[in-house]
């Protein structure tokens, strides 16, 4: 796809904040976005994200591109990253059992606020991509 | 209201990621220090991830095993749904005050 907003960088800790501020100007330029579509986004996305950061191998050594588009229907975006590929299946894409088991939740949380979350991994790149329908 | 077991935390901006380890870190010093009973004021936090959700667990833990409890006051919108949809909600209920959140421990 191509995106309205690119974000390209490497996949670590501190370049989330950069997701954030990308998110926030799109809220800026946006401001027919439903405020709680955008911010439901933007945690739908921070978390496939921080699932990159985490487990991405090599880790700190994760290059990512990072793609949104602004459609009348819905908000897309898709992450790219440079990391080895990932397990597939179901995993972690179910809440923790343990209410009290402190991490675990993030992509569960992602698809909980999606209408769609894919991956897939071409060319020896992966892809997640997150669609939202808007309000 | 408050005695010297009790302290009050007030996190600002974003919980996520890159803030967690800090806030973790802290609760823990103020555990360590004889304070046990933590009220996190949320009121300046504006977008909390999985992390973040994770630093509150690890702070609701500590304080416990130390005989004391840790609770959430004034949770921003983007918070609460969060708690909501993870059910985190169950186990650390939102208190509307920092004084409400901070009687009967």
């Amino acid at each position: 796809m191509t995106g309205d907003y690119l974000l390209e960088g490497l996949a670590v800790p501190e370049t989330l904040n950069l997701l954030h501020d990308l998110l926030e100007r799109v809220g800026h330029e946006h401001p027919d976005i439903d405020g709680g579509d955008l911010m439901l986004f933007e945690t739908a996305v921070i978390e496939v994200a921080g699932n990159v950061v985490e487990h991405g191998r090599p880790q700190g050594a994760v290059s990512w591109t990072f793609q949104l588009r602004v459609l009348p229907e819905r908000l897309e975006a898709r992450l790219s990253d440079s990391g080895e590929e990932y397990p597939g299946g179901t995993w972690g894409l179910e809440m923790p059992t343990d209410p009290l088991q402190e991490d675990g939740r993030g992509l569960a949380l992602a698809t909980a606020v999606l209408d769609d979350l894919e991956y897939e991994r071409t060319d020896s790149v992966n892809h997640w991509t997150m669609i939202r329908t808007r309000a | 209201m408050t005695d010297s077991r009790t302290a009050v935390l007030q996190p600002t901006g974003r919980l996520n990621m890159v803030a967690a380890p800090a806030f973790k870190n802290l609760v823990e010093e103020t555990v360590a220090s004889g304070q046990t009973r933590i009220v996190v004021d949320l009121a300046l936090v504006t977008f909390i991830d999985s992390s973040g959700l994770g630093a509150l667990i690890s702070g609701l833990k500590a304080t416990r095993q130390a005989g004391g409890d840790l609770r959430i006051a004034v949770v921003p919108e983007q918070v609460m749904t969060v708690l909501r949809l993870t059910n985190l909600d169950r186990v650390l209920p939102a208190h509307a005050t920092v004084l409400d959140a901070s009687h009967d421990w």
